[in-house]
């Protein structure tokens, strides 16, 4: 069965839908293997090319610090800090984790598609997909870099939406391939400035796996942007969630040896 | 010569005091390696016993497949291996199952888990080994197979769980395309099973775990092959990759006891690049001595130990023997002067001496193998151990398996014959040395 979506619909009805879409993709048992959907609909298609443009970091270096704290229920806090250096116009960059100490020094340096964490404890490099979750949190790797959901998927108006305050576009996104994480999903873009501020991950049977807030942005520059706060919460395992805040944003050039493997081993001694 | 060996068992107890303490020295050697060789023996048999009837077959074919440039793990074209199986031994029993591990998430609780998916019309390994306590409270195999969104709980992830008979468990795994994909299980059953091997897999059905991984329908992640009888593995094993090359598949067999473990508990399937570039099926076809192979590793390593023990024993016997032998003809110059004045040749006493030493070992050693042969009885009808304990992987219904073979049994016996007649050689061959004058004026 398949989450209904494409309906413009009132609050308290979007509200039953939305939940009953939770319900319907919890309860179901194998639904929906895959969308029968096999286009794209221009409009939307023009509002996620927008978002991305916005998004899209190609041509900066950028230098940033995320903390990001993980809630599980019955467990305590945990927190990680990550400084962060990245260059999307080579499809690079380099995660290195600076809190809790048990944590420091370890670090991810994507090449491409390659993928390595290195753990300093050993002092090895490990090959990792390149859709790794950031230190078992909700936060994951392939969050950086040039977005291109047209090539992935058919995308699709699917109603509108209130988040927060705000009023959005609810844009589906239906996998064309399977080889994606999220074959379902629903992105909720405030028609105030075009960006995204909420995001929903369906499994292939249309279950809800996790949602993602935006909840801040920075300008770096003019129509450029970077979120600043970022809230995942795991739909599946109830309480668990992880806000993000992403600090010390910088522009300034980055030197080309910190995108190595090199530069990792030297940051953890 | 049998008037000699006569003499020599006459011999033996001529100092009991003596005798007695070297002897139950090789009692105890011979006791702690029929009982090693036992226990090593019980534990190959029930392991593979075991085994069969949970995660591996007589043979074992899994593999991978690649398709568009991409491998995933797991079997494609099934009912090919399948007819290719069939056709060529009609009497073998063929089983398919998937293998998923997939997180389960109920009650606020998540764990990773292995699921197995059966097909309950054709497959009846689990029926008659999974135990359901109270079928009020933990349900049953029929409501299970009934249910095609069924699932059978071990009694222990249940317990984790807090899980009820009716409970709904959403899974969440990321397939062989790498989407991720849920579905919803009912519990239909809480189980438990002496089988080590059988007592965590969460059973479903074979089509719910190859529609969750959203595999096509001739997908599936192992094969399983039963002969009814179990001999020549390998070269039924060769006859079988015969067919399967002449289907179309690529085939090889394990390099390593490692892979064919791995080839046996190969789950979760996911995709790597194909640099090859051609559409295929790459077959690993494993006989179930293959997979015992690491077994039988880990318990030459348990039975090297204990040689090493009994070696260390030895040894010290070896000390006793030499000394008590040199006693002995110290004694007996007298004895051994006057068989020298009679004509006795000086190489018949030292075959005497000898004789004696080796029959004391056997006749302790053959005590101590019997006694290790009673206490293996005894053990594998007596204490009842829990099947989830750290012996687990050795029980058969509880019980610890140790199975003496006359072998095994005769070997132990033979090999510390030997040692005797090695170590009393020496001071016997000095005391068939001594001239009978010497001996009968005790001047040696």
């Amino acid at each position: 069965m398949e989450v209904p979506m494409r309906v413009n619909v009132s609050k308290i009805e979007k509200t039953a839908v939305f939940f009953l879409s939770l319900m319907v993709g919890i309860l179901s048992p194998l639904g929906a293997q895959q969308s029968s959907v096999t286009s794209s609909d221009p409009g939307a298609v023009k509002i996620v090319r927008n978002y991305e443009d916005k998004l899209n970091l190609v041509g900066f270096d950028i230098t940033n610090t995320f903390t990001l704290i993980q809630k599980k229920s019955g467990e305590a806090d945990r927190v990680l800090q990550i400084k962060i250096y990245r260059r999307d116009s080579a499809d690079t960059f380099t995660l290195i984790f600076q809190y809790p100490n048990s944590e420091k020094g370890k670090g991810y340096y994507r090449n491409k598609d390659d993928l390595f964490l290195y753990l300093p404890s050993t002092r090895e490099f490990v090959y990792r997909n390149r859709k790794d979750d950031v230190g078992s949190t909700d936060v994951r790797t392939d969050l950086f870099g040039k977005a291109s959901a047209e090539t992935q998927y058919y995308l699709n108006l699917a109603g509108t939406a209130t988040v927060a305050k705000w009023e959005c576009d609810v844009v589906r996104y239906d996998a064309k391939q399977l080889d994606v994480s999220y074959p379902i999903q629903k992105w909720y873009i405030r028609r105030t400035d075009g960006l995204p501020v909420k995001v929903e991950n369906f499994s292939a049977s249309g279950t809800l796996l996790r949602t993602t807030y935006y909840v801040d942005y920075q300008q770096v520059a003019p129509n450029k942007y970077i979120f600043t706060k970022l809230l995942g919460v795991d739909a599946l395992e109830k309480g668990q969630q992880t806000f993000l805040t992403n600090e010390g944003i910088s522009t300034a050039k980055i030197p080309n040896y910190v995108f190595s493997k090199a530069f990792l081993e030297e940051q953890s001694r | 010569m049998e008037h000699f060996i006569v003499l020599a068992f006459k011999n033996v107890f001529r100092q009991k005091k003596r005798s007695f303490t070297l002897g139950v020295n090789y009692a105890v050697v011979a006791f702690i390696l029929v009982l090693l060789m036992a226990f090593s023996h019980g534990a190959s048999v029930n392991i593979a016993d075991s085994l069969v009837k949970a995660t591996a077959g007589h043979i074992t074919i899994t593999g991978q497949f690649a398709k568009g440039g991409k491998i995933y793990n797991g079997l494609s074209r099934t009912p090919d291996i399948v007819s290719a199986v069939t056709d060529t031994y009609g009497d073998a029993k063929v089983l398919v199952r998937y293998l998923v591990r997939s997180t389960l998430y109920f009650n606020g609780l998540s764990k990773r888990l292995s699921f197995t998916g059966i097909d309950t019309g054709k497959d009846p390994t689990f029926q008659d080994q999974a135990v359901f306590k109270n079928p009020a409270s933990d349900g049953s195999w029929s409501g299970f197979a009934q249910d095609p969104n069924g699932v059978l709980m071990p009694q222990d992830t249940a317990n984790y769980f807090g899980l009820k008979l009716g409970d709904q468990v959403v899974l969440s795994t990321r397939t062989r395309f790498g989407a991720f994909n849920t579905g919803i299980l009912t519990v239909r059953g809480i189980y438990t099973t002496d089988n080590y091997f059988a007592k965590d897999l969460v059973l479903t059905h074979f089509d719910f775990l190859r529609n969750l991984d959203l595999a096509d329908p001739t997908a599936s992640t192992a094969v399983y092959v039963y002969f009814p009888r179990v001999e020549n593995l390998s070269a039924k094993r060769d006859n079988i990759d015969r067919a399967l090359k002449a289907k179309g598949f690529d085939v090889a067999v394990p390099a390593s006891d490692t892979e064919a473990i791995a080839a046996v508990s190969a789950a979760s399937p996911k995709y790597e690049t194909d640099k090859e570039g051609r559409d295929r099926v790459m077959l690993k076809v494993a006989t179930l001595d293959e997979v015992l192979g690491l077994v039988r590793t880990i318990l030459a390593a348990v039975n090297a130990v204990g040689a090493l023990i009994s070696l260390v024993m030895l040894f010290i016997i070896a000390v006793s023997i030499f000394i008590n032998l040199k006693m002995n003809i110290n004694e007996r110059l007298m004895e051994i002067g006057t068989m020298r004045a009679l004509g006795v040749e000086g190489w018949r006493v030292t075959v005497l001496f000898i004789l004696e030493s080796v029959s004391l070992a056997l006749v302790f050693s053959i005590l101590g193998g019997l006694l290790a042969v009673g206490a293996s009885a005894l053990i594998r009808i007596g204490p009842t151990f829990p099947p989830g304990g750290n012996l687990g992987i050795f029980l058969q219904k509880g019980h610890l398996m140790l199975l003496p073979t006359l072998g095994s049994f005769i070997s132990v016996i033979l090999v510390i014959g030997l040692f005797a007649a090695l170590f009393s050689f020496f001071p016997a061959r000095k005391g068939g040395a001594i001239p009978p004058v010497a001996a009968l004026t005790k001047t040696f």
